[in-house]
């Protein structure tokens, strides 16, 4: 009982602190506000480039394998927007690498908190760039998506909730990553193929890979279950409502065995010093 | 001599870290890897023109490869970084023209790219897919003289990239906007004919497509020669940007920090 209500107050002190750190984040971008959101622009509209693309192919030719151009998009922008999320809560978890080299870590294992509790809030990202281009894809694909009738209200309320499952299913992702590190040290070519490569998979039906490919992209790396999965049922009326309980499943299954990971690699953990 | 020199080093610089580099390769080859994937999927239901899917594979693993040398290179050349610094200002007063010693380094970094990650990249799609070669030695000088002024012409663009850094602490953003019109303009996952015409009508004033599109259509054999004019021109025209510019930013040194 007592245990608990430490527990619970420490979790308040945590949140309040996390909370603070947000504010000034928020405040020191909007220092420079025309910088800020110019630099945004342009970042949504250079990455919108990578979608268009494969866009531009699309109304050419057509669907790929029965998915259409807003289908597609659908996949893209969710994807997309669950990596924002991820990113923008934990992006310190991408970047552990930098802790494990320059030996920060020590000073943070002395700190009377969870080291993922200490180190999420250094770095709280505003990625107005990507939020604008996931957006406006998502908002595109989902007017056309309901101008075709495959989609209504529900579906849009789905889509939310599958941004968040997906959000927990790349942090998963990304922290068994980083804990390889705790062995490892560098991981910065692993994450370009569990990360970066993964997620640019995910991004297209499953379906247009090899086998051996789009098993490892469900089992081995569940990229498939942030988008593809439940794109299935939501835009294209496959499967049954239960697919997203399977998936919300999927992402607490992730995250915990993540965690136990993260906490057995932590165990391992070796100053490199300096 | 020294210019060779310059080149070598940046060359051995990198070798430390090969083997990092080979795992990264593996990466690097899945992407290519998804964009085939995307046009086996598309070459189920369409006969993709003049390519058919095994062309499109191809053109998909050449450019894939391709970009390490005449693409993905050193972020404008590694000048931002020395504006940072206050090493340009030392750059500056070497008795060697600033453009000459940028291109010279990144010369080697290409060399290395090309050795460490198109080589291994291009064999690693080679065990995958089934490809398709040039048909005779012409073509392949012809490719050869069109690939190394693809990365001159990158290298040039990259200098002028580079260079902004001394009017802006912004530079990064031409660098993605780069990177965004190579994605679009460059023929780096479509061909150019299969734009919308006005985009490709635009992209052929730009030297985009000399950097990946020309390239790659000159190696399938589905393009002679002709198109080296226009490499050898951009290749002339942007060195006299580049020593216009140089000329104009010897007046206008304004370091950020020490």
């Amino acid at each position: 009982m007592k245990d608990n209500l430490k527990l619970s107050s420490k979790l308040k002190s945590w949140l309040e602190l996390y909370n603070l750190l947000i504010k000034t984040s928020v405040r020191s971008r909007m220092q420079y506000r025309f910088n800020f959101l110019l630099g945004s622009v342009l970042a949504a509209l250079i990455q919108i480039s990578e979608f268009l693309m494969v866009a531009i192919v699309l109304y050419k030719f057509g669907a790929i394998q029965g998915w259409s151009m807003y289908e597609m998009g659908y996949l893209f922008s969710v994807m997309t927007l669950s990596k924002t999320l991820y990113r923008t809560f934990a992006d310190e978890v991408h970047h552990l690498e930098k802790y494990l080299v320059e030996g920060d870590l020590d000073q943070i294992l002395t700190r009377p908190v969870p080291v993922l509790l200490a180190i999420m809030p250094r770095n709280f990202r505003i990625m107005l760039g990507e939020v604008l281009q996931g957006g406006f894809i998502l908002g595109w694909s989902l007017h056309g998506l309901w101008r075709s009738g495959q989609i209504d209200w529900m579906s849009i309320a789905f889509t939310l909730f599958i941004i968040v499952t997906g959000a927990v299913i790349l942090f998963s992702i990304g922290l068994a990553t980083a804990t390889i590190g705790f062995w490892t040290t560098r991981i910065g070519e692993l994450q370009t193929f569990t990360e970066d490569a993964a997620r640019t998979a995910g991004q297209y039906p499953l379906t247009l890979y090899p086998k051996w490919m789009s098993s490892m992209l469900l089992i081995v790396i569940p990229v498939g279950f942030v988008n593809y999965v439940p794109a299935l049922y939501i835009i294209r009326g496959e499967l049954g409502v239960w697919v997203l309980a399977a998936v919300a499943v999927v992402a607490m299954i992730c995250l915990g065995a993540s965690l136990r990971f993260w906490r057995f690699g932590i165990t391992k953990y070796q100053s490199t010093g300096s | 001599m020294l210019y060779f020199t310059l080149a070598a080093k940046a060359y051995s610089r990198n070798l430390q870290y090969r083997g990092a580099h080979m795992v990264h390769n593996l990466a690097s080859a899945m992407f290519g890897f998804i964009y085939a994937s995307i046009w086996i999927g598309l070459g189920r239901d369409n006969p993709l023109g003049a390519y058919g899917t095994h062309g499109m594979i191809s053109y998909i693993c050449f450019t894939q490869s391709l970009l390490w040398i005449t693409s993905f290179i050193s972020n404008g050349l590694g000048i931002p970084q020395a504006v940072r610094t206050g090493q340009i200002s030392l750059d500056l007063m070497r008795p060697i023209h600033l453009f000459s010693h940028m291109a010279a380094r990144e010369w080697g970094q290409i060399a290395y790219q090309l050795v460490y990650k198109s080589i291994p990249i291009y064999i690693l799609y080679l065990i995958i897919f089934p490809l398709q070669f040039p048909k005779s030695g012409s073509v392949i000088a012809l490719v050869a003289i069109s690939v190394v002024g693809a990365a001159y012409i990158s290298i040039c663009m990259n200098y002028l990239i580079g260079i902004t850094a001394l009017w802006t602490t912004e530079s990064s953003w031409f660098y993605w906007a780069n990177h965004a019109l190579v994605n679009l303009l460059a023929g780096f996952f479509i061909p150019l004919e299969w734009l919308p015409s006005w985009l490709s009508q635009l992209a052929w004033y730009s030297p985009y497509p000399y950097l990946l599109y020309v390239p790659t259509r000159i190696y399938l054999g589905y393009e002679h020669g002709s198109h080296i004019w226009g490499t050898l021109l951009w290749c002339a025209f942007l060195t006299l940007i580049c020593l216009l510019a140089t000329r104009v930013l010897r007046h206008k040194v304004e370091v950020q920090g020490g």
